[in-house]
């Protein structure tokens, strides 16, 4: 409960921070929806002219879309470090969260706002609403699948930036993962054979903010509920894990740093 | 000319000093060349047949790699440009004895060749593995020409955008919408022949169209009208988007307050 005021004040202080350049924000969150919109009309023509792929259609892709753009808008409008958690730990920055007396991870991680992250947000339920499958049960079922893709999604960047900590390196490594991910979870998952599947489940889980979700907001199932709530939780658990562990070998110059 | 061409060796001396972070860059097309292959794999598979609207499956990826190298290798001059504007070091490259557009484009070359061609060492390889081998080598130098004429393009619209930042407090959205113009438009990710006809039409009487399809189409189908095409639509658009950019940068210039420093 302690934990959740913090976050919720942290929040609070962000969006207000963001507003502050109230043109910036709005210009960013809207041009982020008109991105998403023009981007998705690839898949619109390419299923005009070929109509389906392996049994995977256009509404398929409007539900895969909304979900992977609702989970990385809403990693970046709440916990916008999350994509520079490397850069934070090879610069030395960590230093300001370890002098407070606040869970570190949490705290980077909701300390900035991406404000296109709003947009991105705002544009996975726009994508949900024009997949012809909306529904109030299915809109249920779509905000639970987008929050546990996100558990995921932050998961996966918290391990990946975490190495950070071993090779002392990871923007680069980082840009990479995010593409695989975000790259595989938009793509249809029929087009893959079962090896690849393996990967996209239990290496880059690109399955789970995609077509696993997609499957749930479609028809609610436990199986699939519980595979995405399992998987939430051993991703989160071995993030945290390896984040603490790098953290033990954490060393900076002492230098002087403003967090604003 | 000479004080351009110490600016361009010095970038790209500068990107050539880290060659595993130049790699691991260039890493990304290798994700981007096995996914389009299964898509476009099962998509011919399905279609039941060798080459659709004359482009057979080695073709497209060929002409997938080319797109992408493009675009993962153009300059990404936009932020750096408004972010000069924003924070006011544009002063100390406009008091230097060469034109900053220039500068821009020589920095920017320095830094987008060695990238390119890591890129389409990398994809490459994996087209070839998976696809087969790639078009004759005769078909390279007009494409490899209107590849020049593409870079050039889009270089007009990044300093377009950067400069923008004289104007608008975010450029950011300017550039995802220029980028998204040149995925769909441009015929990024599928090749404007597989459009239905009206649309062709309408990219072909834009620069995107230009700036991405021209020369990957020439790439794997060396056909003389393309090339003429593409040469004539890559001249008509610099001669437009480049003037835009002298009087953007013109009347940049007259807003440009610089207080101290």
């Amino acid at each position: 409960m302690r934990e959740l005021n913090f976050l919720l004040s942290l929040w609070k202080t962000n969006l207000a921070s963001a507003m502050e350049y109230r043109a910036a924000f709005l210009s960013q969150a809207i041009g982020m929806i008109l991105n998403d919109g023009v981007y998705f009309l690839v898949w619109v023509l390419f299923f005009d002219r070929f109509k389906e792929v392996r049994g995977w259609e256009l509404s398929d892709m409007f539900l895969v879309f909304g979900i992977a753009a609702g989970a990385f808008g809403l990693a970046g409008a709440f916990f916008g470090n999350a994509f520079n958690l490397a850069e934070i730990i090879t610069g030395g920055r960590l230093d300001y969260y370890l002098s407070l007396p606040r869970s570190v991870l949490l705290h980077v991680l909701a300390s900035r706002v991406v404000p296109s992250g709003f947009g991105d947000l705002l544009y996975g339920f726009l994508s949900y609403f024009a997949s012809g499958q909306a529904s109030w049960g299915g809109l249920g079922r779509f905000i639970l699948a987008i929050l546990l893709a996100t558990a995921i999604f932050i998961a996966f960047l918290i391990l990946v930036q975490s190495l950070a900590f071993w090779l002392g390196t990871g923007g680069t490594f980082t840009a990479l993962a995010v593409n695989a991910i975000i790259t595989f979870a938009i793509y249809p998952i029929t087009l893959f054979n079962q090896a690849a599947k393996v990967v996209l489940f239990l290496i880059v889980p690109a399955a789970f903010l995609g077509a696993v979700p997609a499957g749930f907001v479609r028809a609610f199932s436990w199986p699939t509920l519980g595979s995405m709530a399992l998987a939430a939780a051993g991703f989160l658990a071995l993030a945290l894990t390896l984040f603490h562990l790098g953290l033990r070998r954490y060393e900076s110059g002492s230098a002087i740093q403003v967090e604003v | 000319m000479k004080k351009y061409l110490a600016i361009l060796k010095i970038n790209l001396l500068n990107s050539l000093a880290y060659p595993a972070e130049l790699l691991t860059r260039a890493l990304v097309i290798v994700l981007f060349m096995w996914i389009f292959f299964q898509l476009w794999r099962v998509t011919f598979a399905a279609a039941g047949t060798e080459a659709i609207h004359g482009l057979t499956l080695r073709d497209t990826m060929w002409y997938l790699l080319l797109a992408e190298t493009l675009e993962l290798g153009r300059p990404r001059l936009a932020r750096l440009i408004s972010q000069q504007v924003k924070d006011g070091s544009i002063a100390y490259l406009l008091n230097k004895p060469y034109h900053f557009l220039f500068y821009q484009l020589a920095s920017g070359l320095g830094d987008s060749l060695p990238r390119m061609g890591m890129l389409f060492l990398l994809g490459g390889v994996v087209v070839w593995a998976l696809a087969g081998p790639p078009p004759a080598i005769a078909h390279w130098p007009p494409a490899f020409l209107a590849l020049a004429g593409a870079w050039l393009l889009h270089f007009c619209f990044n300093a377009l955008i950067g400069l923008a930042a004289f104007l608008a407090e975010e450029v950011a959205p300017f550039e995802w919408i220029y980028q998204k113009m040149v995925f769909i438009l441009g015929g990024m990710l599928i090749p404007l022949d597989f459009y239905p006809a009206w649309l062709q039409t309408v990219c072909r009487s834009l620069p995107f169209a230009y700036m991405m399809y021209g020369p990957a189409r020439l790439f794997v189908r060396p056909e003389t009208t393309v090339f003429v095409q593409t040469l004539l639509g890559q001249i008509l658009w610099l001669a437009v988007l480049g003037g835009g950019l002298a009087l953007a940068f013109g009347s940049g210039m007259r807003r440009l307050a610089i207080n101290g420093g």
